[in-house]
């Protein structure tokens, strides 16, 4: 590295995280919003108030009642007598309400069918969905205990879960995370400041001086990829001591892999920036890019599920290739298939793009 | 000076401030084009039925039995076998290239013809929960579509329940994210937007410049803000067209209760704004902390996609802070719900404490920061 584009390089750095505040952002906002995925976000879903509604001395429907209210999922929603259920939903008050059938459950199971009625608030139809799984398993349980362990079923599941047995959704949101805070902040960060210049005038200061074209793109961008392999470093190194998020492949796979993602993003911040004429258009332009990478990573939702051409599109999101590879790589092991396709797909992706916005900063420096 | 709001010079600087948004047609694109994009996304792409999921099936048994069984899976619209390379299953969950895989004994037909027990083994990949969970929901049923096609007789079931899905009966995943959207789309905007806006003015010193002349600090304020608030009321609006007109997302409640609601949200989130480039006064600076303060809480916390309910206690009572949950459970209850004012009483409530309090807080912090 010559001497000009080192002492360049440091002069950015100092300049990026002079501000006290801007330190306390670069490095204590990733730790806040892993702490939030990590503590506050779960998938499973809890809490769910229930209410029962039964006619008097039904003792096997109170059982089923019971049952419920001891998984641990569900919490009693009170409601006065003669209360109607759809009521109580909609004010709020329960989330679900189990109603059993009017002659009682046990007289109506004799006569074949006791079917209980289950009223489910869908205005979150993830949780409405997993409140009908929690009642599906807890009435076949109690079920089977009234009529005599009737476990005898001819075929059963016999389910394991691999990498994350727990299915805790630490595991599995932190290493997406990580590739989402690296992307926002190389991103927009990058594009804002040199934008800045630009908006401040400063960029043709150094324009006049006599640095060539490719140090002048070396000494802005430089300092945000270190910085976004920094924090990516603090986010695995954070989910690894607060979350217990294991690494089970090799580090330097798992540098590369930011490696690749950090030089996409920065060069992608450095293109947005030669497009936006102010801070404001480069911070919007950002999230034009960011909020479709996200959403297609498969972050938070599973890309195979998405329309088709969706998924193809997908395969233009250098994130969607790092979130495969940081969970194969932390959680996986490593497969040498993925690690190779996924990263020489990203790295191909960060040379296009630094070759881009290459050529874009010398269209506007000269 | 006369009075100490006049409406004639707030709205002289409100024009200002529109012929500024005017002239930069990319920063407006770009803001309303944001909405567009969203509304799409959440719309079509996001579905949260999983379906497809590939099932890497070993069949050591090859008999009628365990194709049979196999075909279940298949026809339940949500796997899809694949074929097993020579490696074995477990392989092709490393790899990626299946999510789940099945097991099934080599004398599984065998056993189902004499009546006796069987276990398949089923492995799934636990790197991505929201797939796993989602399948684990699917062994159920295909646990008892196998019983009954294969086993001969379905299980008795003495005790059984019937679901009724309310406000939202076929589990449609749009109808519960677009009317989330709004928040997102206010979260965004308004705050990002002003907080970038005014801080900008304090970086040139133009703020200075503003305030040496005779209009008063809550009009300037006024003014400043007001054409943010239109702009975001704007892209909302856009967003229930879309979600009535191509969604076709039912409109329960009252209109004027939902403008209401929309408006105070509005209100707190261009008053937080506001705060946070007056204690930054520096764009960058002022992006960041609208990020970790605005749009990070919309998405995240406020019960958008992962519910306030199943959050540990210390953030179920920290969110209550937070406007944009009252606004989600506002909005929701509005549009799905058709619920009216007294029932929302809590919702309404809160957030118009906690708009009062920011644009108070706000406003004190900006005269405060006057005195020379």
């Amino acid at each position: 590295m010559n001497l000009t584009l080192k002492a360049f390089v440091k002069k950015e750095l100092t300049q990026a995280l002079r501000d006290v505040r801007m330190r306390a952002l670069m490095f204590g906002a990733p730790i806040i919003q892993l702490t939030i995925f990590g503590l506050a976000l779960s998938t499973e879903i809890k809490n769910i108030k229930l209410a029962v509604f039964s006619g008097p001395g039904d003792a096997m429907f109170g059982r089923v009642a019971d049952g419920f209210y001891s998984s641990g999922w569900f919490l009693r929603a009170g409601h006065a007598p003669g209360e109607d259920p759809y009521e109580l939903i909609a004010s709020g008050r329960a989330d679900a309400a189990l109603i059993a059938p009017a002659a009682g459950l046990a007289r109506s199971a004799e006569r074949g069918g006791g079917r209980m009625q289950l009223l489910v608030d869908a205005t979150n139809a993830t949780k409405a969905r997993a409140v009908e799984a929690y009642a599906r398993n807890i009435i076949a349980a109690q079920a089977a205990r009234e009529y005599g362990a009737r476990d005898d079923a001819a075929l059963k599941f016999d389910v394991r879960v691999l990498y994350n047995p727990a299915m805790e959704s630490s595991m599995f949101l932190v290493p997406g995370v990580m590739g989402m805070l690296v992307c926002l902040i190389t991103i927009i960060l990058t594009a804002m400041s040199l934008t800045r210049e630009k908006e401040m005038g400063t960029f043709e200061t150094i324009v006049s001086a006599p640095l060539s074209n490719a140090e002048v793109l070396l000494g802005k961008t430089v300092p945000y990829i270190l910085l976004g392999l920094a924090d990516a470093a603090l986010v695995v190194a954070a989910g690894y001591l607060i979350f217990g998020v294991p690494v089970r492949g090799p580090l330097w796979q798992l540098g590369l892999a930011a490696l690749a993602l950090v030089v996409t993003t920065v060069s992608i911040g450095t293109f947005i920036s030669t497009v936006a004429r102010n801070q404001q258009q480069a911070m919007l332009g950002g999230f034009m890019f960011l909020f479709p990478a996200i959403l297609m990573s498969g972050i938070m939702y599973p890309v195979e599920n998405m329309p088709r051409a969706v998924i193809a599109a997908a395969y233009l999101d250098p994130l969607m290739y790092f979130v495969r590879l940081i969970r194969n790589i932390m959680l996986k092991g490593g497969d040498v298939h993925v690690l190779w396709a996924n990263l020489g797909a990203l790295g191909l992706m960060a040379l296009l793009a630094a070759g881009l916005a290459y050529k874009r900063f010398r269209q506007t420096l000269n | 000076m006369n009075g100490y709001f006049d409406f004639h010079r707030a709205y002289s600087i409100a024009r200002k401030e529109v012929m500024h948004i005017w002239r930069d047609p990319f920063t407006l694109a770009l803001a309303l084009g944001l909405p567009v994009m969203l509304v799409t996304f959440f719309g079509y792409a996001i579905d949260y039925e999983v379906k497809d999921i590939r099932l890497a099936v070993s069949d050591r048994d090859k008999g009628p039995a365990a194709r049979r069984f196999r075909e279940i899976f298949s026809a339940s619209g949500y796997f899809q076998p694949v074929e097993t390379g020579p490696a074995g299953p477990v392989a092709m969950l490393d790899s990626g290239r299946a999510s789940a895989a099945l097991f099934i004994e080599p004398d599984f037909s065998k056993k189902i013809k004499g009546g006796g027990r069987v276990t398949a083994q089923f492995v799934l990949d636990g790197s991505d929960n929201s797939k796993a969970a989602a399948v684990m929901g699917y062994l159920p049923g295909i646990q008892r579509a196998a019983l009954a096609r294969l086993a001969g007789a379905a299980p008795r079931e003495p005790v059984s329940f019937e679901t009724r899905f309310l406000y939202n009966p076929e589990l449609n995943s749009r109808w519960f994210t677009v009317p989330g959207l709004a928040a997102i789309i206010i979260g965004l905007l308004a705050i990002l937007l002003t907080a970038m806006t005014v801080a900008r003015e304090w970086e040139n010193g133009s703020m200075e410049l503003l305030l040496s002349t005779p209009v008063r600090p809550l009009e300037i304020m006024f003014g400043k803000l007001a054409p943010y608030g239109a702009l975001v009321l704007a892209g909302v609006f856009f967003v229930y067209l879309v979600s009535r007109l191509v969604f076709g997302v039912p409109f329960a409640g009252s209109h004027l209760l939902y403008l209401a609601a929309c408006l105070l949200f509005v209100t707190a989130a261009l008053s937080q704004g506001l705060l946070i480039s007056v204690i930054t006064r520096q764009q960058q600076i002022a992006m960041q902390l609208g990020m970790i303060t605005g749009l990070l809480p919309s998405m995240l916390l406020s019960g958008f996609i992962f519910p306030v309910e199943s959050m540990p206690v210390f953030f179920r009572y920290f969110t209550m802070l937070l406007p944009p949950r009252w606004f989600m459970a506002a909005a929701r209850g509005i549009i799905l719900k058709g619920a009216d004012l007294g029932e929302l009483a809590v919702p309404f409530l809160a957030l118009a404490i906690l708009s009062a309090g920011m644009l108070a807080l706000a406003l004190k912090k900006f005269k405060t920061d006057l005195e020379p």
